[in-house]
């Protein structure tokens, strides 16, 4: 039950033990609902879980050539739901990596540095003041 | 043919002459030229005397005859002409003539046919006739009577008639009234239902009306040129113009862009509606409205005009703008704090530039003053060595203990900026508090003696013997409050006083308090005597000296070791420090230097390689070491240092890191990396800031010690490395790789992160166990097959997992060059080394982690 009102978190990220980290962050800063996966197929799997925000690794077929990679899981998530907020996490500080993610729809861009969770939690809270607003310009909207 | 017209004219004459009428025919002049058998009777005259002679001579009125002749002969007939006959016997016959004259063929008047009718007979019937026409006539007179008396019957009856018409006809005319009543009745409540139904028409239109007015959205109607025709009050409150000016005005005309508002409502009539079309209406405030509108049409669907409903969505785009607003201000903000971010970011970098350079300055100025200060105390050591008599002893010591208050201070400014910049660290080593402290206190003796002073000592024998602590930074503390205390007290004593506040099983908290009769301090200073090179007044330092630092560093290291400090002061009475400090509680004996005498029978024959420039400190180097017993080689510098490295055996390098050619680092790094050498090097330096350490730390350097030096610390040093080296059973292992020695993880970021939970800790630990090694063995084959790509994949997982486990910086470094030159391509010579070092220092954590892993668990039971 309580459950409903936490934020719920997806983290997809094939480097374990950074997930690992990024979970322990969140868990400790915020009372978020987290559910992590190593896959992208996974997470898409689970997308009936209604997450929030889903924060995704860039880089998610280094190891598994055959993998899904970040972008494909990407357009899966939007495919399923374009409402869903995806924040993709990469190592790369690139322009083109950048660009590429918000062509297919990201929400942001951040690079795993050690600034990187401080931005997560900014770009979440941020999310979630821009959808409020969203609600209340709909709801007066529909007053009108 | 003949025989039958004779035939025909004696029938015809035989027909005459049975004629019972007297038939006469006569000519023009009224001879009689034929006659039939009746005249002969009628006129008793025979035949013959007949022809011939004139026709009027035969009766009484010869010329009423002579007239009928030629009236037949003019006018070609007579009709009942009455003559009267008179025959030879007197007898008279009245007779009727009708005559007519007889033509020949060629139409020429012969003669006249006359007939006489013999109206002897019917002369009586005249008679009668006339009697009969009298009484006609008396009846005719009768009958008129009666007629005229039936006339005015008929008359009365018509007048009868008429009135009783008229009767009729008012009746009918009542009728009529009454039926015209019934139908003004009827057309009354006809019009009753009409102004009724059109009361409820208007009812129902000024509903619809009201409802049209009641609007808030302003509607206009506009005929197909464009005009107004209607509005509701809406409409004139929106423009703010009156109705009365509205109609018939042009539509566009209240609109900010005239041209879409016309595109607008032609739009509406070509297509018969529009929907949502944003318009601004031109009033005092510019009120924008999105209109929908529509055409309307009569009966026969004529269209008349254009309804346009303007919906005010001014309230919609307030609060669309103050949305946008909202988020321009909150980007704004956004903005706003990371511009103070940034500033507060180069503020942070300014004054870590600032503290960079206060230490750089700190660090230079003491490496200055304790190079010449370590000659002066260093040889003032040797020479007190040396037999002297008592005076020179006593002098020797006046400069040792006036070059040790230089260090005092020295080290004192090196400590505040220490503190300043965090790196302050404090010790924990069992000593002997009573002993430590009588030691220090005994260094004020001389002093307090020369200003007539009392020295109290109060000591708590409950404190435990032996604690675990700082006592080098609890001298310090002490020994600075005492010093101000003797500093500006003139008269009376000073009070030193330590009790036993509480004990439990692990540790002692202790009060410390310094007391003195001085001059005290005033209450409005009291808060400021803490900050640096503050004291209470400025004349102070004139009449007492002193640097304002002391209390300074005091209340820092206080802090540090999460005490407080307190202080109480009457002007002219003197004032009291006290500080609390907890101190944990051991069975272990303190570290006295018989541990040294220990040691220094085991160690000799030991090779000493010093690398220093300086030859004063060339020479106390020497000194000290031949007092220790060990073989001493000098290198000028970095550069000899390496090359008698090449060539010789040392046990030990004791190097100076401010050299020409190639200074400390250098040549560690050299002797390190060219010459694979594990020998233990130990920093001479005078820069004891943090920076050096890092760097001495960084190239492979075992351990360092100040300068001025302390000839046990060095000894004991010498020897643990010494023993350290010969003894060390992964001697050949880590052959390769000298910074093994040096723990490559640091789980600060782990435990910060996880807040010391052991769970999340050995979570992450086994986690980081689990995905190194098949990343290490990924990226080798990845080298190994020159898959550029597995190798860059796996060596930019590894990257994240280096700030985790707190492996340095300088492999992660290694590990994006690698990643670069992988998808580059270029300089492949330099990979495998890199990552041969990326693969030793995963592996050396991979160790490291998992004695913490074991660690953290045992401990957890």
């Amino acid at each position: 039950m309580k459950d409903e009102k936490k934020i719920k978190l997806f983290l997809v990220d094939d480097d374990a033990l950074y997930l690992k980290s990024l979970e322990i962050e969140f868990l400790g800063h915020a009372d978020f609902a987290i559910e992590t996966f190593v896959t992208g197929e996974l997470c898409i799997e689970f997308l009936s879980n209604n997450p929030d925000v889903v924060i995704l690794d860039y880089l998610l077929d280094g190891i598994d050539k055959n993998a899904m990679n970040g972008i494909e899981t990407l357009d899966k998530i939007k495919a399923f739901n374009p409402e869903i907020p995806v924040v993709m996490l990469s190592s790369q500080d690139k322009i083109e990596v950048a660009v590429d993610c918000m062509h297919h729809k990201a929400t942001d861009y951040v690079v795993k540095s050690e600034t990187a969770f401080l931005r997560l939690q900014k770009i979440i809270t941020s999310i979630f003041r821009y959808k409020k607003m969203e609600k209340e310009l709909s709801w007066y909207m529909e007053k009108m | 043919m003949e025989r039958t017209n004779s035939h025909e004219s004696f029938y015809a004459s035989s027909l005459i002459e049975a004629s019972l009428d007297p038939l006469i025919t006569i000519n023009a002049d009224g001879m009689i030229t034929d006659m039939n058998e009746a005249l002969v009777n009628i006129t008793g005259i025979s035949r013959e005397k007949l022809t011939g002679s004139s026709f009027f001579g035969y009766f009484t009125e010869q010329q009423l005859a002579s007239d009928i002749c030629r009236e037949v002969f003019a006018k070609g007939l007579v009709t009942n002409s009455p003559l009267t006959f008179c025959d030879t016997d007197g007898k008279l016959t009245d007779v009727l003539f009708n005559g007519s004259v007889y033509k020949d063929d060629k139409e020429d008047v012969l003669g006249a046919v006359l007939v006489a009718r013999d109206i002897a007979e019917q002369k009586w019937v005249i008679e009668l006739q006339i009697a009969n026409n009298e009484l006609a006539f008396q009846n005719e007179e009768k009958e008129k009577r009666a007629a005229e008396l039936s006339i005015a019957n008929k008359e009365l009856v018509f007048q009868n008639n008429e009135k009783e018409k008229r009767a009729e006809e008012l009746s009918i005319a009542n009728k009529e009234l009454a039926f015209q009543n019934k139908e003004k009745e009827k057309r009354e409540t006809a019009n009753k239902e009409l102004e009724a139904a059109s009361d409820s028409l208007k009812l129902a239109s000024q509903y619809s009306l009201s409802l049209i007015e009641a609007s808030r959205d302003p509607l206009f109607t506009i005929s197909p040129a464009g005009k107004i025709t209607d509005m509701n009050e809406a409409t004139v409150k929106v423009t703010g113009v009156t109705r009365g000016k509205l109609f018939g005005t042009d539509f566009i005309n209240y609109f900010t862009d005239p041209i879409q508002a016309r595109e607008g409502y032609q739009q509406v009539f070509e297509k018969g509606f529009i929907v949502d079309y944003p318009l601004t209406i031109m009033d005092g405030k510019l009120t924008d409205v999105l209109c929908n509108g529509s055409v309307y049409k009569d009966d026969r669907g004529n269209v008349l005009g254009v309804v346009l409903v303007a919906r005010d969505i001014t309230e919609q785009k307030r609060i669309e703008t103050e949305l946008t607003e909202a988020i321009v201000i909150a980007e704004l903000a956004t903005g706003i704090a990371e511009e103070a971010k940034l500033k507060a970011e180069n503020a942070t970098r300014l004054a870590e530039n600032a503290v960079k350079a206060k230490q750089q300055f700190l660090s230079n100025m003491s490496h200055e003053i304790r190079t010449p200060m370590n000659a002066i105390i260093g040889f003032t050591k040797v020479l007190l060595k040396t037999d002297l008599n008592a005076k020179q002893k006593e002098y020797l010591h006046a400069i040792k203990m006036s070059g040790d208050a230089l260090i005092v201070l020295i080290n004192d400014i090196l400590d505040l900026a220490k503190v300043d910049a965090g790196k302050m660290t404090f010790e924990q080593t069992p000593f002997k508090m009573s002993l430590s402290l009588s030691a220090m206190l005994h260094l004020f003796e001389t002093k307090i003696q020369e200003k007539n002073l009392e020295l109290v000592k109060v000591y708590d024998d409950k404190i435990p013997e032996v604690l675990v602590g700082d006592p080098v930074r609890l001298h310090q503390i002490i020994l600075n409050l005492v010093s101000n205390a003797v500093k500006f007290t003139t008269k009376g004593k000073i009070t030193v006083a330590v009790c036993l506040l509480s004990e439990d099983e692990e540790s002692a908290t202790i009060e410390f308090a310094v007391k003195d009769t001085g001059i005290g301090i005033p209450e409005t200073k009291i808060n400021n005597i803490f900050e640096n090179f503050q004291q209470a007044t400025s004349s102070t330092s004139r009449l007492y000296g002193g640097t304002g630092l002391g209390l300074a560093i005091v209340r820092q290291l206080v802090k540090a070791q999460g005490g407080s400090i307190q202080v109480k002061s009457i002007v002219d009475e003197g004032s009291t420090f006290s500080f609390i400090l907890s101190f944990l509680k051991t069975k272990a004996e303190a570290e006295v230097e018989a541990r040294v005498e220990e040691l220094d029978t085991e160690a000799k024959n030991i090779k000493v390689l010093v690398a220093e420039d300086i030859a004063l400190n060339q020479l106390l180097m020497r000194t000290l070491l031949d007092d220790f017993g060990f073989e001493c080689d000098i290198a000028t510098n970095g550069k000899v240092a390496v090359e008698k490295l090449e060539t010789n055996a040392y046990d030990i390098v004791l190097m100076d890191l401010q050299m020409p050619e190639m200074n400390g680092f250098e040549a560690t790094d050299y002797i390190r990396k060219n010459l694979k050498l594990t020998i233990p090097i130990i920093a001479l330096t005078a820069d004891v800031t943090t920076v050096d350490l890092e760097k001495c730390k960084a190239v492979g350097m075992n351990d360092y010690i100040a300068k001025p030096i302390d000839e046990r610390l060095l000894y004991s040093k010498i020897i643990e490395y010494v023993k350290k080296s010969v003894f060390a059973p992964g001697n050949k292992m880590i052959e390769d790789n000298p910074c093994a020695k040096i723990r490559c993880i640091d789980l600060d970021y782990l435990t910060r992160r996880t807040k010391s939970n052991p769970a999340l800790m050995m979570e992450m630990i086994s986690l980081y166990l689990e995905q190194t090694p098949p990343l290490i063995s990924a990226m080798k084959k990845g080298l190994q097959d020159k898959d550029w790509a597995s190798l860059y994949a796996a060596v930019h997982k590894m990257i994240p997992s280096f700030s985790i486990v707190g492996i340095s910086i300088d492999f992660e470094n290694m590990a994006k060059r690698v990643q670069e030159y992988a998808s580059t391509r270029q300089q492949s010579d330099g990979i495998p080394n890199l990552v041969l070092q990326i693969e030793n220092v995963c592996l050396q954590a991979c160790e490291e982690l998992k004695e913490e892993f074991n660690t953290i668990k045992n401990s957890g039971k």
